[in-house]
């Protein structure tokens, strides 16, 4: 290791990126905090009074029910995600190398299409003329309406975050011992048993990351919620969208986004605690 | 897997990865099918909705003038900041190095959305009319993390008295850095610019704001056109991104660990 202290080199290797995140993430973060304070009119970008108006408005029951919808929508998605993603990580982490590796490129490589390709093929399925209205019509039954509904938001947020639940899961199952599941099973536990008493709590640190990625990231959604859900009930995503770029009002975006945010960064710290917490338990028993 | 698992649990995987799947061969087959109204299990095989995307002037400037270019110039950058960023977070020892670390990896943990319209916000104060380099801007905050990360780890599994090594022999440091660092780094440095590419090209929630009526992304296009309810050229434009993706994705799977996503 070299000494920094002669000539720190490391300023100049880290300081442009490190300016580079103050100009384009403080900043403007640092903007919309300032913007969130300030009046909107209608007529004019700018008023120079202060005012907390724009935070007492996310308490109309518009926007409590549109929090209300959002946060629900994205506890429900990071469920199923559990449900889904929890077995599909243990049979990863338990796989052999050669399906371990086909098994993740297959759940990495629709990770990195675009979400909005990922909702356009749903779209596709479920259309009213899609592949399941279609089975439903050859098997004598009447059509659905399956598009637009919370369902449909649901569906297409699961699908396109489930690999966020996959991942840390199976990081946390691949360091548990083979020989520590063996043990408890040669002790006479069944395999559900031993599931319940070994990998399930020496998991919770993958599955506590988990599900704070797929909440924080359904909670933002856009996408998915514009093309697939009710337009008369929208996600909070579509809602900092509208005032952004449709009704300009800013200062309401901006205090929208900034609560999103700390709602965001709340729920990380919480559970970078509860992980530690979990952690040291471990190392304890 | 151990013999004892449940009898349950293969079926339950395999039809999870049938869901996972399940848009994407949709939309693959949809490209290649005859009718405009997004018929699946399409009736036979047609190559039209791929003329239309390569006569389609929006598609095309979409594609090759917006997103494969700020995908690329992004990939080529974000390696640049995102190496040098990684060496002095891995070789140096320094106060506060570990917050600098965090905030190096802050805009992973950023929600998107939030990030566009913060710097949609930013820039419309100052002015700034929107371009492709307003979009190279955005995206570079959310790609070189993951060159960080991906050359972090390169470094992690190299020994710095090779350099030492080289500097003993009379090379200077930026010599070492060059013949002997950089030429090990190679595989972690290749996955983090695919990455950066990757991430750059499937972005939609920066690009549905930093995208101006000449610099459309193509995600930023397909959006607007599902909206419209265009017809499968849509399909031809995303096959063509899943196949691309999917080809990087291997690449990145055969010379280093394509795990380091999340």
């Amino acid at each position: 290791m070299y000494s920094g202290r002669a000539r720190p080199i490391w300023v100049f290797l880290t300081g442009p990126y490190a300016l580079f995140l103050l100009v384009l993430l403080v900043v403007p973060f640092a903007n919309i905090a300032m913007y969130s304070l300030h009046p909107y009119s209608p007529t004019k970008v700018f008023l120079p009074e202060l005012t907390f108006a724009n935070y007492r408005k996310i308490l109309d029951l518009y926007y409590v029910r549109l929090f209300g919808r959002t946060l629900r929508l994205g506890l429900i998605t990071t469920a199923v995600c559990i449900v889904l993603g929890y077995p599909l990580a243990y049979c990863l982490a338990r796989a052999r190398a050669r399906w371990q590796a086909i098994g993740l490129f297959l759940l990495i490589m629709p990770l990195m299409v675009s979400a909005v390709i990922r909702v356009f093929g749903w779209i596709v399925i479920l259309g009213r003329k899609g592949l399941v209205n279609q089975a439903l019509l050859v098997l004598g039954l009447e059509p659905v309406r399956l598009l637009y509904s919370e369902s449909a938001v649901v569906i297409g947020l699961v699908n396109i975050f489930v690999p966020f639940m996959v991942l840390p899961i199976m990081a946390s199952i691949e360091r548990i011992p083979r020989s520590l599941e063996e043990s408890a099973q040669n002790l006479g536990a069944d395999w559900y048993r031993m599931f319940q008493r070994v990998i399930l709590p020496l998991s919770l640190p993958g599955l506590i990351s988990g599900c704070l990625l797929v909440y924080s990231l359904s909670i933002s959604a856009f996408v998915t919620p514009a093309l697939m859900g009710n337009p008369r009930e929208r996600m909070a995503g579509q809602q900092i969208y509208d005032e952004v770029l449709v009704s300009f009002n800013w200062p309401g975006a901006s205090s929208l986004s900034l609560t999103l945010v700390l709602v965001t960064a709340a729920l990380i710290f919480g559970a970078l605690f509860a992980t530690r917490h979990a952690g040291r338990g471990e190392e304890a028993s | 897997m151990s013999g004892q698992s449940p009898r349950l649990l293969l079926p339950f995987v395999l039809a999870a990865y049938l869901g996972l799947l399940a848009p994407l061969v949709v939309v693959i087959a949809v490209s290649f099918g005859p009718s405009a109204a997004f018929e699946f299990p399409p009736h036979g095989v047609t190559l039209h909705w791929f003329e239309a995307f390569f006569a389609s002037q929006a598609f095309v400037t979409a594609f090759f003038r917006v997103s494969l270019v700020v995908g690329l110039l992004a990939a080529a950058l974000a390696t640049v900041l995102g190496t040098s960023a990684a060496l002095g977070l891995v070789r140096f020892r320094f106060f506060g190095r570990e917050a600098v670390e965090t905030f190096f990896l802050a805009p992973l943990l950023v929600p998107e959305i939030l990030l566009g319209a913060a710097l949609y916000l930013f820039y419309a104060r100052l002015a700034v009319q929107a371009s492709i380099w307003t979009l190279l801007c955005g995206h570079l905050v959310i790609c070189t993390p993951y060159v960080i990360r991906s050359v972090t780890a390169g470094l992690v599994g190299l020994d710095p008295r090779l350099e030492e090594a080289a500097m003993s022999l009379g090379a200077n440091r930026v010599q070492a850095f060059f013949k002997v660092t950089l030429p090990l780094l190679r595989s972690s440095l290749v996955s983090g610019a695919i990455f950066a590419f990757i991430i750059s090209f499937s972005d939609i929630n920066l690009a549905l704001f930093l995208s101006g009526p000449q610099s459309t992304s193509l995600p930023v296009h397909i959006f607007s056109q599902i909206q419209w309810q265009g017809d499968p050229t849509i399909a031809a434009a995303s096959s063509m991104q899943i196949v691309i993706i999917g080809l990087l994705i291997l690449v990145v799977q055969r010379i280093f660990r394509l795990r380091l996503v999340v």
